[in-house]
């Protein structure tokens, strides 16, 4: 029950997240499936089959158009950031998609190291790459690796169209592939359309919430839903509890490939504010707002954002978007879905450079603010809110290791969060304070490796790094130059907490830096800046 | 409800474990006990009921439960013992060995940040020619003690026996914040030990106060020793207790050879640097961060913060822990090179007191129109199990981003006692008040006053909370109306308890 609403910020994503998990793709990756000897299971058709049995309309089955993804990941090691865990392995299914490509979530190929696309029932398989991926709309595109096996592996497949006209109360079905590549059809139906987080921090969208029975399958991640035939959805997550279903939907798919399709991607645009819900009497009053007066509170607006260069102040009554009226808690009237949060007119359907007009009251007085949309980009938040596909920037210096600040870092640990961690966490959620400051990345002493350099210093971690050799830190790159230059043969290191200032030997420094490049620790690299 | 608690209290104030320590002169091994002898008549039982304050509904009296711990004589008609053993007190029994009769007893001094008490029994006559029990110095390692007492497993005194094993600085488990001088010892200690004497030859070395629950160490237990102890009866001479001095400051070893040289520092082994100084502590405008701390009174700190003292070394906090309020303490440091004589006049940090657990208090509160507030301390924490995330973080860091200094006592708005005026400001419960009317909160006092006042909308009520994106508003007219209303319904006898009466 938090009593603030998130406008294409992070919070909501993350407390939501914290209730339905979403599958876990090496969870729900068993490699064997389940074996059905006695017969087909209900619910089961043979490929090339249609459906007469099944109720809803589903006039057409196109079962040439799922292929198996497996994919190979590798994560970094967030805490000793030289090092990449042990590699695992997903199993998934892709939507073909006219034009040779293979829709899957995000989620499938994070930190893929190797992508395969394989035929439901053959043994034909071919490599792939990513040719797009949004980890915040969990959306990716593949493609093949070589355009001479192409043509032939896709002989057999058919891509599928993806529709958005899907509403609530609509019949879906979701498709699942059998251990020997039969079909399973199960249905489901739409009972809310809202905005919910998705996977990463900092990430909420439209999703389609539907209520049904999905029978957990080999390949059971990245599940199509499909509407006539034609692709409606795919599976976010399942709570097998309560039997919800929270679907990716068309629109948002849509938008991903629409983005694509210029061979330029931009991501999903954010306004970048917080707001109030206004349906407090008492307050409505103090803001001067009538009975009629639609609209919310701005409470925040993030620095940079769509909503801050269209001049959006704290504050201001935010009554309308684009001519779509915004009522007392943030919703708007969609025409297929009703009362959506309004974030969905800024993230589902304006795309990044596009004029945005935002009405405001302001003072008694409403004024119509123009601006572009934008979006930020991971890197320019001050503590980035996921990390994929690259290892953590970091510094090794005589032992002490400089770490930027990452989402992903604090996720690592898990829920035990206390201390040093907890202030951490803090700087993640409450960013102002250190932007202010001139900060471009949060970096902290991650680790003390024991070296003669850091003799008594050892137990130290998660100190945020103000200052080295005099030269103030903004980023990673920033500890690196500064290291150049020690004073009088000493390193000076100025920290935000205990014990607030630390001195490191140069010499020193840089005859343990040798040893640690061929120690015990296997460090390869010294630093990792990019 | 009242007597067989000792347990149930003790378990509360230490996690299950309480020492009670009692021992004799390495001579006296084995030596039979003789108790018509009188030699301990004046090692006595205390019987408490307490009354748990209720810092949820900090309007009504609070939770009755009892216990009882051990006592004993140390002067006329008075009984040393532990202060967890008398806190939140509502009514004291001394009991002793070979007298049936109960002796009704009251506090005479409570020192909480030393677990220490004097009580004195209503009428002192019983005990006009009960032996009274003497002091004795710090035991040394692998000696002998016996520890005297009335913990569980029956009525009448126990005897168990020890050795010293440690003699340490030690985080005293009542207040949860101090550390002093403790000793440990190996002999059973349990709950109802609490308060009795340790004694070695005869002669008190320590009051036995705490220990560990048995999931991880064995055998431990600790005792208050006599100098913790002398410390605080010179303290009360004057009548009152002014709890101890600190020099609130923190210190990092001195181990890496860079340190060394960069804060200049002789390879002699003296001198510890100084991390941080608070600005509100004793040293806050003597010393500050990098400095470094070379003597204390003329006795040498060393690289790791401990100090030759007495000719024993101990942790240099030792050295402030032995002085009183008003007192100086002539410090010798290191800054940039050179040598500074300084002279620092100690106080207690207030700060602390916050952060520790606090007894013996009528918890304090302001209702206005079913928006509860009270004042951000540990007890408060503990009671209403906190969640919130920005309450938590303020708490927790109140020293480390010196929020004391801003906000001496932050406060809560720590329940929303739901009504129709104020039923959209139910999810803000647990918020930490920033300003009210315009007026910046600084303590629970303020929140009475800014109430009064008027801001630029006089005809709201204002209330903004740290970092909750939107003030709570309430019409002026509305919650005025309100308020009585919510009163009764609520069952709130005062609206108000600010400490001040």
């Amino acid at each position: 029950m938090k009593p603030f609403f998130i406008f294409g910020l992070a919070v909501i994503s993350t407390s939501l997240l914290a209730q339905v998990k979403p599958p876990e793709p090496g969870q729900l990756a068993p490699g064997v499936s389940t074996p059905t000897t006695d017969g087909k299971p209900v619910g089961t058709i043979k490929r090339r089959v249609l459906t007469p049995s099944l109720k809803q309309p589903t006039a057409v089955i196109n079962p040439n158009s799922l292929l198996k993804v497996n994919v190979t990941y590798q994560t970094y090691n967030m805490q000793i950031p030289w090092q990449k865990e042990s590699a695992g392995g997903r199993r998934g299914l892709g939507v073909v998609l006219p034009g040779n490509r293979v829709l899957v979530t995000a989620q499938m190929v994070a930190d893929a190291t190797y992508i395969e696309l394989e035929l439901p029932e053959g043994s034909q398989k071919l490599a792939a790459k990513v040719q797009a991926v949004d980890y915040e709309a969990n959306l990716a595109l593949l493609a093949p690796n070589s355009a001479t096996k192409e043509k032939e592996f896709f002989a057999s497949l058919q891509g599928v169209q993806v529709d958005g006209s899907a509403r609530i109360g609509d019949s879906l079905s979701v498709w699942q592939s059998g251990r020997v590549g039969d079909l399973i059809v199960t249905p489901l139906r739409i009972s809310k359309v809202m905005t919910q987080g998705y996977v990463v921090d900092n990430a909420a969208f439209l999703v389609y919430e539907a209520t049904g029975i999905i029978r957990s399958e080999s390949n059971s991640f990245t599940l199509p839903v499909m509407k006539s035939g034609r692709l409606a959805a795919l599976l976010l997550r399942y709570d097998s509890k309560n039997q919800v279903a929270t679907l990716l939907p068309a629109p948002i798919i849509q938008h991903f490939l629409q983005d694509v399709a210029d061979g330029k991607y931009d991501g999903f645009p954010s306004l970048g504010i917080e707001f109030q819900v206004t349906q407090d009497d008492q307050f409505r009053a103090y803001l001067g707002l009538q009975p009629d007066t639609p609209g919310v509170y701005v409470s925040k607006v993030v620095q940079g954002g769509s909503a801050d260069r269209a001049g959006i102040k704290p504050g201001d009554i935010m009554m309308a978007i684009n001519g779509s009226k915004i009522d007392a808690r943030g919703d708007y009237q969609d025409d297929l879905f009703g009362a959506v949060s309004a974030s969905h007119l800024i993230r589902g359907k304006g795309f990044v450079g596009e004029q945005v007009e935002i009405l405001v009251l302001r003072d008694g007085q409403e004024t119509l603010l123009k601006g572009q949309l934008t979006r930020k980009q991971p890197d320019d938040y001050l503590v980035p809110p996921y990390l994929f596909d690259k290892g953590p920037k970091y510094v090794l210096s005589g032992g002490v290791l400089f770490q930027e600040l990452t989402s992903s870092y604090l996720n690592s640990f898990g829920r035990e969060q206390r201390g040093a961690l907890l202030r951490l966490q803090r700087i993640a959620t409450n960013p102002e304070e250190l932007e202010k400051d001139g900060r471009k990345k949060v970096v902290f002493i991650g680790a003390i490796l024991p070296t003669a350099s850091t003799q008594g210093y050892e137990r130290l971690s998660g100190q945020i790094v103000l200052e080295v050799n005099g030269k103030k830190i903004t980023d990673i790159a920033d500890v690196a130059a500064a290291l150049k230059t020690p004073k009088n043969g000493l390193h000076i290191l100025k920290l935000k907490e205990f014990p607030y200032l630390l001195h490191l030997d140069a010499l020193r420094v840089e005859r343990d830096n040798l040893q640690l490049l061929n120690g015990a620790f296997r460090v390869s690299e010294l630093s990792r800046l990019n | 409800m009242r007597k067989r608690l000792l347990f149930p209290l003790l378990a509360l104030v230490y996690g299950a474990v309480s020492p009670l320590l009692l021992a004799q002169g390495s001579s006296d091994t084995g030596q039979v006990i003789d108790m018509t002898s009188g030699e301990w008549d004046g090692i006595v039982n205390i019987d408490v009921s307490v009354l748990f304050p209720d810092y949820r509904e900090p309007w009504n009296a609070g939770q009755p439960s009892g216990g009882s711990g051990t006592g004993f004589l140390i002067g006329q008609n008075r009984f040393l013992t532990n202060a967890h053993v008398v806190s939140n007190a509502t009514k004291i029994v001394i009991r002793t060995t070979n007298d049936p009769r109960p002796h009704p007893a009251r506090i005479v001094h409570v020192a909480h940040d030393c677990d220490l008490a004097i009580i004195e029994a209503e009428d002192g006559t019983p005990f006009e020619k009960t032996r009274q029990l003497s002091f004795g110095g710090i035991p040394k390692l692998n000696t002998e003690v016996i520890a005297v007492g009335y913990p569980i497993g029956g009525d009448r005194i126990s005897v168990t026996r020890g050795v010293v094993s440690r003699i340490d600085f030690r985080t005293f488990s009542h207040s949860g914040v101090d550390q002093h001088l403790a000793i440990q010892v190996d002999a059973a200690i349990n709950p109802g030990n609490s308060g009795g004497p340790v004694l070695q030859a005869g002669k008190v070395v320590g009051v036995a106060f705490q220990g560990y629950s048995g999931s991880v160490a064995q055998n431990v237990g600790y005792i208050i020793p006599v100098p913790v102890i002398q410390r605080f009866l010179k303290d009360v001479e004057d009548g009152q207790y002014d709890h101890y001095v600190d020099l609130a400051v923190t210190d990092f070893p001195v181990e890496n050879i860079a340190q060394r040289k960069a804060l200049q520092i002789g390879d002699d082994g003296v001198g510890v640097m100084i991390a941080d100084a608070e600005p509100a502590g004793s040293a806050g405008s003597a010393l500050q961060r990098g400095d470094v701390l070379l003597a204390m009174d003329g006795n040498p700190v060393l690289n790791n913060g401990l100090i030759r003292f007495e000719g024993e070394l101990m942790d240099m906090n030792e050295v402030v822990e032995r002085k009183f309020a008003g007192d100086t303490l002539k410090i010798r440091l290191l800054r940039d090179g050179k040598t500074l004589e300084k002279e620092v006049k100690l106080k207690r940090f207030d700060p602390y007191v916050r952060l520790g657990s606090q007894y013996n208090q009528r918890p304090r509160y302001l209702v206005y129109a079913g928006l509860v507030f009270q004042p951000l301390d540990r007890n408060l924490v503990d009671a209403h199990q906190v969640r919130d995330p920005v309450a938590n973080y303020i708490f927790d860091n109140y020293l480390n981003d010196k929020i004391y200094v801003e906000r001496p006592e932050p406060v809560m708005l720590t329940t929303v006692l739901t009504d129709e005026v104020n039923t959209h400001l139910a999810v803000y419960a647990q918020s930490v008040v920033d300003e009210i009317n315009g007026v910046k909160i600084r303590s629970l006092q303020d929140v009475a006053e800014a109430l009064k006042k008027q801001d630029a909308k006089k005809d709201f009520i204002v209330v903004k909370l740290i970092e909750k994106g939107r003030p709570l508003v309430l019409k002026r007219d509305l919650a005025e109306s309100a308020h009585p209303r919510i009163m009764q319904t609520y069952g709130i006898p005062e609206d108000s308890y600010l400490g001040n009466e």
